[in-house]
């Protein structure tokens, strides 16, 4: 792929431009980035939805859906990101490239025009949102923050971050709260919106079949308003001690059992050593290769699931399955078991071959799809180094054994959570 | 003989071989990308479990979730798991089983011919023992556990039930606990030597390939087992009513707010081919016209709180059984089904104009190109179509052919009251 131009806008936006002839369609996403803290995370998370309801050109959400379909189907959604301790407010707008469209050439312009409206005009009354508007997107945003519930999985690894990471930033939901929704009104969100518009440091990014610097002047004709200059947002704490295993237990009305383990790894992907962690999360859990789908499922018939992530701005780990109520003490104990094997170096040169080929394989698809390769630069943002898919794999292939065996030395075990049913034996 | 079909439109090309005995091949070569995808399909899903082959013994009836339980245990050789082959090369393998097909495939950015090889000889040559069978029942038990606690894929499920008196489709893709139970060796070796023989296959290869290369591969592969040919396979279905079973279901989970789906049960089946793949256009496309995201309907639920943006319709149209399912969370499933009701009734008697249709068609064309980006998108689809005597890259071509009458038609005809059945999933009382 040829190289992403990278500048700035007049207004401090930061823009980047990845151009490649591979995908049928443009991808645009625009980033906010907020630090993630209590007081204003639920107004955040809020903000896009209201925004969607209405602009003075496109009076109603509806009026927009319909804009937006003209373009074939074009979409503009907004999504809530947690990265570290950082929330990233991120719309996302998805176009047919014109080549594909007999007769139509205007299409990134027209789609870029409706984000900025979106963005910077939306429908007003008595100086501030639409009453109506707020009440009913609170009332939508209650229901989200609620929904978390409803996927038990997921509903059991934010359990085990909250408690783990309870007295850091990293525990606030990226939704907000209930207690905060509610204090939220029309003219209080318009005023943050004010501030979010013109401080949070932002970075748009295209991907398509685009010619850097007319884009660039196309962006540049567009997104014209006026911004102050953002504070730096404080960094993710990362080093914090472990002091014993914390374990949670929660009884929920349920069918299966969630067993979530926390780990803390003391490294992001900031650190050199991130890529010897990405080997060793890799051989412990990370495919179905690893330990953990081989030991807990294939050997034991333990679990559907068994796998292990990186939260990699954090510098966290966890582990995730699914397990029958009173296998509890078992599957814990074949997971330990993995854990400090990787610790004793108890791994195959066959185990770091499979992994690192993993690995690979995952870097070079990258290459393939518009999202992913847009996220990896707003990673390396995020860490101060954008790296290309040849630098990350000249990173990994550097690893050795030693590397994995040393950083597996610093993984501890912080917090272990189970969801479990009233009266269920464990 | 290698068939080359071109798509100007879409600027692809798809190259395909018909293999002895009737195996088909499809190579759609992608330039420029890193990734290499392959898909081995059978023809063969939850809803094959009573069958005969003609001119071969007596009609069979197998336990329910076995084409689930085989598609686990192909993954396991003689020399052990087969993912650890594909990881030697760097690649990554899975595998899926839905109502209708089973499918195996790999993706990869290196060792693509070597990886093609692991995955044709590992479909194609079963091991099963009782003891790796019997280990497989406490895996698939706890992925049954995990379903009965997503209240997704429960509402749909109940909602099948209730539209579906006797057809297997209303039932769990992975079976029961209890059917399971009663699988062993003999049963999966018995569908096996059915459903995974090639003219009941195919296979989709996309990336940056050589076409002929491939297709050579695949016919060398093919030609050393030395098949015979199979006779016709006959799926046998219970003849179903075009009544639902009931109209109303309703389960308590742990949700933080009910969810409600309306299901509406096709009554005409039997369609392959491009009247189903016109009938499959039309229906979805009035759809969006009805419950889209930027019908009135939608907006105005949205805007009483009665939806969220999840909020959701979809069709499916397969050769025996067809339905709709719209549906999203709510505080009010009553209410909300009500004004649903309303809403279908009130677009039934306005009809869909020309420009409202053409709206949503030029949409559709739009929403099937940005599909193009994803290479799993594609071959995960090509040989689900492919079986219904779909070719799935025609979707233009039937697109521009359908007509606003079609439409209207589909309105009238499929959304009918009296074939309709909610399902409820209702919070759970007292402590969550």
């Amino acid at each position: 792929m040829a190289t992403v131009l990278h500048r700035r806008l007049q207004n401090g936006i930061s823009v980047f431009i990845h151009p490649t002839e591979k995908f049928k369609t443009i991808l645009v996403q625009l980033f906010f980035h907020r630090q993630l803290r209590q007081e204003d995370v639920t107004q955040s998370a809020l903000l896009p939805a209201v925004l969607q309801r209405g602009t003075v050109r496109y009076p109603s959400r509806r009026q927009l859906v319909l804009h937006l379909e003209k373009l074939y189907g074009a979409e503009l959604t907004a999504d809530i990101v947690k990265k570290g301790e950082c929330q990233l407010v991120v719309y996302t707008l998805d176009l047919v490239h014109d080549q594909y469209l007999p007769g139509e050439n205007r299409l990134l312009r027209d789609g870029l025009q409706i984000l900025h409206e979106l963005l910077t005009n939306p429908v007003l009354e008595n100086g501030a949102f639409k009453e109506e508007y707020v009440r009913q997107e609170k009332e939508q945003h209650e229901k989200v923050i609620k929904g978390l519930i409803n996927d038990k999985i997921a509903y059991a690894i934010e359990r085990c971050l909250q408690e783990m990471c309870r007295d850091e930033p990293f525990s606030v939901f990226k939704y907000g709260t209930l207690e905060k929704l509610r204090e939220i009104d029309a003219a209080s969100l318009y005023g943050f919106y004010r501030s979010f518009l013109r401080e949070s440091p932002a970075e748009l990014h295209l991907i398509g079949d685009l010619d850097p610097e007319r884009t660039f002047a196309l962006v540049q004709d567009i997104f014209r308003f006026a911004r102050g200059t953002g504070a730096e947002l404080p960094p993710t704490q990362v080093h914090i001690p472990v002091e014993g295993v914390r374990y949670v237990t929660e009884e929920l009305d349920v069918n299966q059992g969630k067993l979530v383990l926390g780990f803390r790894t003391g490294l992001t992907y900031a650190n050199a050593d991130y890529f010897a962690l990405l080997l060793y999360n890799g051989i412990l859990g990370g495919f179905p290769h690893s330990k953990l789908f081989q030991n807990v499922r294939e050997k034991a018939s333990l679990a559907y699931y068994a796998y292990s992530r990186l939260e990699k701005h954090k510098g966290l780990m966890l582990i995730s399955s699914g397990i029958e109520f009173k296998n509890y003490e078992k599957t814990l104990d074949i997971i330990r078991k993995q854990v400090a094997d990787m610790a004793a170096g108890n791994f195959s040169k066959e185990d770091f071959d499979n992994t690192y080929s993993g690995l690979r394989n995952q870097f070079l698809l990258e290459e393939d799809n518009p999202a992913a390769l847009i996220n990896r630069t707003v990673d390396g943002m995020l860490a101060g180094k954008v790296r290309t898919t040849a630098d990350l794999l000249n990173k990994l292939r550097s690893v050795t054994r030693d590397d994995v065996v040393r950083i597996a030395g610093q993984v501890k075990l912080d917090t272990v959570y189970f969801m479990t049913r009233r009266g269920a034996r464990k | 003989m290698t068939r080359v079909i071109e798509y100007e439109h879409l600027k692809e090309k798809i190259y395909t071989r018909q293999i002895e005995p009737g195996l088909n091949a499809f190579v759609l070569p992608k330039k420029g990308y890193n990734k290499k995808y392959a898909i081995y399909a059978a023809n063969f899903g939850s809803i094959d479990s009573r069958f005969i082959v003609e001119g071969e013994g007596e009609e069979l009836s197998v336990p329910d979730g076995v084409a689930h339980f085989l598609e686990h245990k192909l993954f396991e050789d003689e020399s052990g798991n087969v993912f650890d082959r594909f990881a030697v090369l760097g690649a990554s393998s899975n595998a899926f089983t839905n109502f209708t097909n089973t499918a195996y495939l790999f993706s990869t950015t290196d060792n693509f011919y070597e990886c093609l090889e692991i995955l044709l000889d590992f479909v194609q040559e079963p091991y099963f023992t009782t003891e790796s069978v019997e280990k497989e029942k406490g895996i698939i038990e706890q992925e049954i556990w995990m379903y009965e606690d997503n209240p997704q894929w429960r509402i749909f499920f109940n909602l099948l039930g209730a539209l579906y008196q006797y057809h297997p489709v209303k039932i769990d893709i992975a079976g029961t606990v209890e059917s399971i139970r009663r699988i062993d060796k003999d049963v999966l070796y018995k569908c096996y030597r059915t459903f995974y023989h090639p003219s009941n296959m195919a296979v989709f290869v996309v990336g940056d390939v050589d076409a002929g290369r491939v297709l050579d591969q695949i016919e060398a592969n093919i030609a050393k087992r030395n098949y015979q040919p199979l006779g016709e396979i006959k799926r046998l279905f219970p003849e179903e009513p075009e009544e639902i079973a009931r109209d109303y279901v309703e389960q308590s989970l742990v949700v933080s707010q009910p969810i409600l789906n309306l299901g509406f049960k096709e009554h005409d089946v039997g369609y392959d081919g491009k009247a189903l793949f016109k009938r499959e256009i039309a229906t979805s496309l009035m759809l969006d016209v009805v419950f889209g995201s930027s019908s009135p309907l939608y907006n105005e639920l949205y805007e009483e709180g009665l939806i969220d943006d999840e909020f959701d319709a979809g069709y499916v149209a397969e050769i025996g059984y067809g339905h709709t399912i719209v549906g999203g969370e709510t505080l009010d499933p009553e209410k909300l089904a009500d004004r649903l009701i309303e809403g279908i009734q009130r677009r039934q008697r306005e009809g869909i104009d020309a420009d409202t249709f053409e709206h949503y068609r030029h949409k559709m064309m739009g929403e099937f190109l940005k599909s193009f980006n994803s290479l799993e998108y594609i071959a995960n689809n090509f040989p689900a179509y492919h079986f219904r005597k779909i070719n799935f890259f025609d979707y233009l071509q039937v697109l521009q052919e359908v007509t606003v009458e079609d439409v209207n038609r589909r309105l009238v005809e499929h959304l009918d009251l009296k074939r309709m059945a909610r399902s409820v999933i209702m919070p759970k009382a007292g402590k969550r």
